[in-house]
């Protein structure tokens, strides 16, 4: 058992560690010295029985450079002087020497040889008594903190002695939240540690529904098999399944596993065979054939046999002599623990804990999949706004999300208050992309309206050439745009269920916009002109609508919420000259499956393409390459038969 | 003698507007009809259906001897069974030739591989300008179509529709923005084609459809409301009602 | 000279009267085109390392071919687009497509004479299985596997791969093509949803499973299996060759579909779609045909072009690739088959040009211009300025001339 026997010291260790962190207040007067030459015998020769009062004396006295001392003591590195009894710590110095260090002061007061000083070696029931004596002290600690920090240790190294200690801290415990934090990890302990069947079972089933990674790692590693075979399956062996060789079990692999365990003679490989083949050629021959016929595995093995029958090379093993040996033993799985009531609960209990689990991930993935909803509405919407209003494609559109990351990035060389320079930098962004877009469309679109194909083009001339004017000015490496610290962390349901901060900031923010965009189309002057012009821009035109106008402030428009989208996304992704490349083609997939000129369209192309992404994911999570290509792939079958995008204008004003 | 084209009870709803509201209505071959009627009549609807480009919501429409019905075919397949449309603006090829213009339109095999090892011959010469003189743009052959008058466009359109040698011609507004003189050879060149084949007009102009001579529908509100000589219809008090308003 | 500035499209191309002239005869412009490209062919030729005087250097020949097949691919692009109006964003992909067809068996077959040449070094020939074996850990060790993928399952059969770099785009072009052109997708949602079928196929081969070693690609692809022992010098010139033919006969093929009445269906659905299919035209059937014929020599140039790049990876074929072709196009001029090799040409050999440092850095005193750093902003607004003032490019340019002179 040596594995567990070493765990509480990698634990403790740690704890130590900590404490040694956080400053330990000034207690009583009395030097810890003075303290320990009370207890003078004791110490210097520890024994299980008598160690309990050593550590009460400590405990109790509380004198400074306790903990420190009783680490040392744990870890075999306290010393005591014959001359006069006093206690030291020892390090190890140059030559096989030790130095001696002062128990209060922590000062180094001697160079001295191993001869000099008797080395105090409490055995392992003394050790577990001095872990215990500290994890009691820290999980009744009055800093909150540091009990959650003791419970975390435990949590990560758990091992029985704790059992106890911890379950005699939960009546004290003033905290609600730590103490059913308490009452968990006490159940989590007995279910693995417990001796008693019924009552590991009760608490397994204490921990059904509880959807914590702590409480599943604890019920998976009561789970965990072994493979095992045997003549005859062992009475109290805890099998979890048996194997049907040529059904579950490759026929090769069962005689490998014998062969492992010396219960068959191996059957030689390709390698082996060719091996073999390789130390018998005699004059360009082997067994009978000769080398350069032995291109294929069957001549090789048919040169093999001939070596075989000569008694040169250890037997190859037909299919027929190895089923007759696989057949002779039961190939199982069987669990490591060997309570069959504890495995069956367990397996009970994570099944149906599967299920919420199933769910809160379900609910997760949700919220991934709304927060990467609103980033693409963000990045869409005011690409759908100019291309329904004006049928006019940007493909600079993402260098405008890029320069208004750019911006956020400027701001904040001047303004070093993350909250400040943020709030700043939106409106100011959408101002100086508002402004690239108005400039953009009075120099270029506005003289190619009547070759869409073409502004497809020179957009993404000035595209090309915005992304490499970026790369001149801000350099090739990404620029950090740095949210203030309460965006930094993260909102948390339990271990499954949790989403950033900034994320569920850029959703209120996409909120913001959708409701800001509608209100704008519905119920403002500008809005009623701007779904006249989307409608019927020539009849808009001889109703006194100046499109001009209408265009040059739609296109501003689109371009700002570019802008400002752009400081939201620079504050979770890298803010490069590329950046805004990356959401260029997902931007265009929202319009276009959404329904081009229309806010519900591009919201409902954002929801689709997001959950639909984040759902390929789960099926096939460690792949976002291949997620994006299906998603891709969905999108122009989806243009099959909704050639208009979800929310379709109809009749003539679709521009037949 | 059964009709060449039976449209019966047809329906079309745009976005809950009835364009089309239970019309039916037979052409004959050979024969000249005209239809007009007030704006949003439903006229050039009606095309749309006959012609492929608009599906209609219930109805019939049946074509040629065989009856076949034409809502579930391409606008290729209505084009190549022989309906021809001319619309109502003209729309010619304005970057090719007047003479490529009108080869386009000849009738000949429409396959992709047929159209590839196309070869000039004498007799497709020989059409093209024998259409040329028909439509009088013998020495324009080879100039851009773009380069033409609206007039001549016109005209170009119809000798592509002639082109195609159909059986059925539906021509939408052919004398809108022509001169007097303009206007008396559409009317012939309709009349000499309607000798053959059936040929429908869709006219606003009472006084070209007068010169036109021939049967005329009225449409109002996606529905046949009188059918008859123009005479006739004119002297119809809901005619009337309809075009001086109620 | 005024021959070769008139378009191949004029209206000589339709004489009614059908005395059999030679197609060259009545598309001068093919001729002079054919003229000039076995001029230059020649003259690289004698000034080349292998063959001449050695003036040009064995890695300008390379990029000289190269070239020649960019050219090819913009002719393909120039009727896809100039002639038939489907702005396509996805055919670099299916030049690229093309080119790890033929990179697949470059890099089997040469590591399989490798391969065998260690294993044969042993006292036992070696099975095939084990040459496959060693042949796929060689190859995929960079992506962290060792077995062969199934699509490599031919990679050894240089018939199968060739009839890959066909069929793969031609197949892709085609399926692709039915899709959009059935639900009548045109204009700027075409382009889309072309520019989104490429991103798709880049991010495929981007992963590392796909089977084509991921953002490695595939390299080593210069060494030709079986030539191994002929000098760089002398293959380039072979490709140089190749390239140089393949792009006057597919200049040719195009320049006869796009002249006659297939070319004239072809503008006219480009001009006006409907109109066509009131003529009983099957237009879907035509931009079908036009957009698979284009993707297979896109293909067939990618299969020219890789060999002498030497290397092929998915960031060749990201969008953005397909985007500078059309800016190319665009460039040279739409419409005119010479302008889109104009175009190609003037474009790659100026951006390898300066991007690649060749051109002498500019010091204005305040501020040094280099050129590397400069080259996208020049043109990307310079190509601004083509489309708003010379739509026609500089195939316009040369109309203008000849109508100067007429």
């Amino acid at each position: 058992m040596p594995r567990t026997a070493r765990a509480p010291w990698r634990w403790m260790s740690f704890l130590l560690l900590a404490l040694t962190v956080v400053a330990v207040p000034a207690r009583a007067d009395t030097p810890l010295q003075d303290v320990l030459q009370t207890v003078q015998a004791e110490v210097a020769s520890p024994a299980r029985g008598t160690i309990p009062d050593v550590l009460r004396a400590l405990l109790d006295a509380d004198a400074p450079g306790t903990l420190e001392f009783l680490r040392a003591f744990a870890d075999r590195e306290v010393v005591e002087r014959p001359e006069d009894g006093l206690f030291f710590i020892a390090q190890d110095g140059p030559d096989r020497s030790l130095i001696l260090i002062d128990v209060d002061s922590g000062a180094e007061i001697a160079t001295v040889t191993t001869r000099d000083v008797n080395q105090i070696r409490p055995n392992a029931g003394v050790r577990r008594e001095i872990a215990a004596a500290l994890v009691q002290f820290e999980l009744s600690a009055p800093d909150p903190a540091r009990r959650i920090a003791a419970m975390d240790a435990i949590a990560r190294s758990p091992d029985p002695e704790q059992m106890p200690i911890l379950a005699a801290s939960i009546p004290d415990e003033p905290d609600a939240a730590i103490r059913a934090r308490k009452e968990r990890l006490l159940a989590l302990l007995t279910a693995r540690f417990e001796t008693d069947s019924a009552t590991r079972v009760a608490a397994i089933e204490a921990l059904t529904g509880d959807v914590s990674t702590e409480a599943r790692r604890v019920l998976n590693q009561l789970l965990q098999t072994e493979a095992g075979h045997a003549q005859f399956v062992p009475e109290g062996v805890n099998i979890a399944r048996i194997r049907v060789v040529g059904e579950d079990l490759d026929l090769l692999r069962a005689h490998a596993r014998l062969a492992e365990d010396g219960l068959v003679p191996p059957r030689p490989g390709r390698n082996a065979i060719r091996d073999a083949l390789r130390a018998h050629v005699v004059d360009g021959h082997v067994g009978g054939i000769p080398v350069h016929r032995l291109t294929d595995e069957a001549t090789r093995r048919e040169a093999y046999r001939a070596l075989q029958e000569d008694g040169l090379v250890p037997p190859l093993p037909t299919e027929a002599e190895m089923r007759a040996a696989v057949a002779q033993f039961t190939f199982y799985d069987r669990y490591l623990e060997d309570d069959p009531a504890v495995t069956t609960a367990a397996r009970a209990a994570l099944d149906s804990t599967r299920t919420r689990v199933g769910l809160f991930q379900a609910l997760n993935l949700s919220l991934e999949a709304l927060s990467l909803a609103s980033i693409f509405f963000l990045g869409a919407i005011g690409l759908a706004i100019t291309f329904g209003v004006m049928r006019v494609i940007n493909m600079a559109h993402g260098e405008f999300i890029m320069m208004g990351a750019y911006t956020g990035v400027v701001v904040q060389m001047f303004i070093p208050s993350h909250t400040v320079s943020i709030a700043v930098a939106l409106p100011l962004a959408f101002a100086v992309t508002f402004a690239a877009g108005v400039a953009m469309e009075r120099l270029v679109i506005r003289h190619l309206y009547t070759r869409p194909l073409e502004t497809l083009l020179a957009t993404f001339g000035i595209s090309i050439a915005l992304q490499q004017l970026a790369k001149n000015i801000f350099g090739p490496q990404a620029r950090p745009l740095t949210s203030p610290d309460w965006l930094a962390g993260a909102v948390r349901l339990n271990d499954i269920v949790s989403i950033s901060t900034i994320r569920v900031a850029i959703f209120f923010l996409a909120l913001m916009f959708l409701i800001l965009l509608i209100y704008i189309l519905n119920r403002t002057r500008l809005g009623l002109e701007v779904r006249a012009v989307t409608q019927n821009p020539g009849m808009a035109a001889s109703m006194g609508i100046n499109p001009d106008r209408i265009n040059m402030l739609t296109f501003g428009l689109g371009s700002g919420i570019a802008g400002t989208a752009g400081v939201a996304i620079g504050l979770f992704a890298q803010v490069t000259s590329e950046m805004g490349a990356n959401y260029i083609v997902q931007s265009f997939m929202t319009v276009v499956v959404g329904g081009v000129g229309s806010v519900f369209g591009t919201l409902a192309g954002a929801g689709l393409i997001g959950f639909l992404q984040k759902g390929i994911e789960w099926f096939n999570p460690a792949n976002t390459l291949a997620a994006q290509t299906y998603m891709v792939l969905f999108i122009i079958l989806f243009i099959q038969f909704r050639p208009r995008g979800i929310v379709a204008l109809k009749g003539r004003a679709a521009g037949d | 003698m059964t009709a060449l084209l039976e449209v019966s009870d047809v329906s079309v709803t745009f976005d809950g507007f009835r364009a089309i509201n239970g019309l039916s209505l037979a052409i004959n071959e050979p024969e000249l009809r005209a239809v007009i009627g007030p704006n949003g009549a439903g006229k050039t609807t009606f095309m749309d259906i006959v012609t492929g480009k608009t599906r209609p919501d219930t109805g019939r429409v049946v074509w040629g001897e065989t009856a076949t019905s034409l809502l579930s075919m391409s606008e290729a397949q209505i084009a190549r069974a022989g309906i021809g449309r001319k619309f109502q603006k003209p729309t010619v090829f304005e970057d090719q030739t007047v003479r490529e213009n009108l080869r386009l339109a000849l009738k000949a095999r429409r396959g992709v591989f047929s159209v590839l090892s196309w070869r000039a011959t004498a007799e497709d010469a020989r059409r093209i300008d024998e259409l040329a003189q028909e439509i009088g743009l013998t020495d324009r052959l080879s100039h851009r179509a773009g380069d033409l008058s609206h007039g001549q466009k016109q005209w170009l359109e119809i000798g592509m529709l002639l082109a195609q040698d159909p059986r059925l011609l539906l021509v939408d507004e052919p004398a809108a923005g022509m001169t007097p003189a303009e206007r008396e050879h559409t009317t012939d060149i309709l009349k000499t084609a309607a000798r053959t084949r059936a040929v429908v007009v869709i006219e606003h102009d009472m006084e070209f459809v007068r010169r036109l001579d021939c049967r005329v529908t009225v449409l109002h509100e996606g529905r046949v409301l009188a059918e008859g000589s123009l005479d006739h219809v004119t002297r119809d008090q809901r005619v009337i009602d309809v075009y001086l308003g109620r | 000279m005024a021959d070769i500035a008139r378009p191949v499209t004029l209206p000589g191309a339709a004489r009614p009267a059908p005395p059999r002239r030679s197609f060259l005869r009545e598309h001068p412009s093919v001729l002079w085109f054919m003229l000039i490209l076995g001029i230059f062919t020649a003259g690289v030729t004698l000034l080349s390392e292998a063959f001449g005087i050695g003036l040009v250097s064995t890695s300008l020949v390379k990029i000289l071919g190269m070239t020649l097949c960019l050219c090819l691919l913009a002719v393909a692009m120039d009727v896809v687009w100039g002639y038939c109006g489907i702005l396509s964003l996805g055919h670099f992909a299916f030049f690229g497509l093309g080119g790890y067809a033929i990179g697949m068996w470059l890099m089997y077959a040469r590591t399989e004479i490798l391969v065998r040449q260690s294993l044969e070094a042993g006292t036992i020939p070696p099975t095939e299985r084990e040459v496959s074996e060693a042949v796929a850990s060689q190859i995929f060790s960079v992506v962290g596997s060792n077995e062969l993928p199934l699509i490599w399952s031919f990679a050894h059969s240089l018939t199968f791969q060739l009839a890959m770099v066909v069929l793969i785009p031609g197949l892709l072009a085609l399926v692709f093509g039915w899709l959009a052109f059935r639900s009548r997708v045109t204009g700027v949602y075409l382009s889309i949803l072309t520019q989104a079928m490429t991103l798709a196929l880049s991010l495929y081969l981007f992963q590392n499973d796909s089977g084509l070693r991921g953002n490695n690609g595939l390299s080593g692809l210069q060494n030709i299996p079986g030539f191994l022992d002929v000098p760089q010098s002398v293959i380039s010139m072979w490709f140089f060759w190749a390239s140089a033919l393949a792009l006057g006969l597919g200049y040719m093929l195009f320049a006869w579909i796009v002249s006659g009445k297939f070319g004239s269906v072809v503008r006219a659905i480009r001009d006006n779609e409907p109109r066509v299919r009131f003529l009983g035209y099957n237009v879907e059937g035509y931009k079908l045909f036009v957009f698979t014929l284009t993707a297979i020599i896109a293909g067939l140039a990618g299969a020219l072009y890789y060999p002498q790049a030497g290397i092929i990876n998915p960031a060749e074929i990201a969008p953005i690739a397909s985007i500078y072709l059309a800016v190319w196009v665009a460039i040279g001029g739409r419409g005119r088959l010479y302008g889109a090799v104009i175009g190609a040409a003037l474009v790659s050999l100026l951006s390898s040009w300066l991007t690649g440092g060749g051109a002498p850095n500019i010091d204005l005193g305040f501020y040094r211009i280099v050129w590397t750093d400069w080259w996208q902003v020049l043109l990307g607004f310079g190509f601004v300025l083509v489309t708003l003032f010379f739509p026609k490019g500089i195939g316009g340019l040369f109309d203008r001339l000849v109508r100067k002179q007429e």
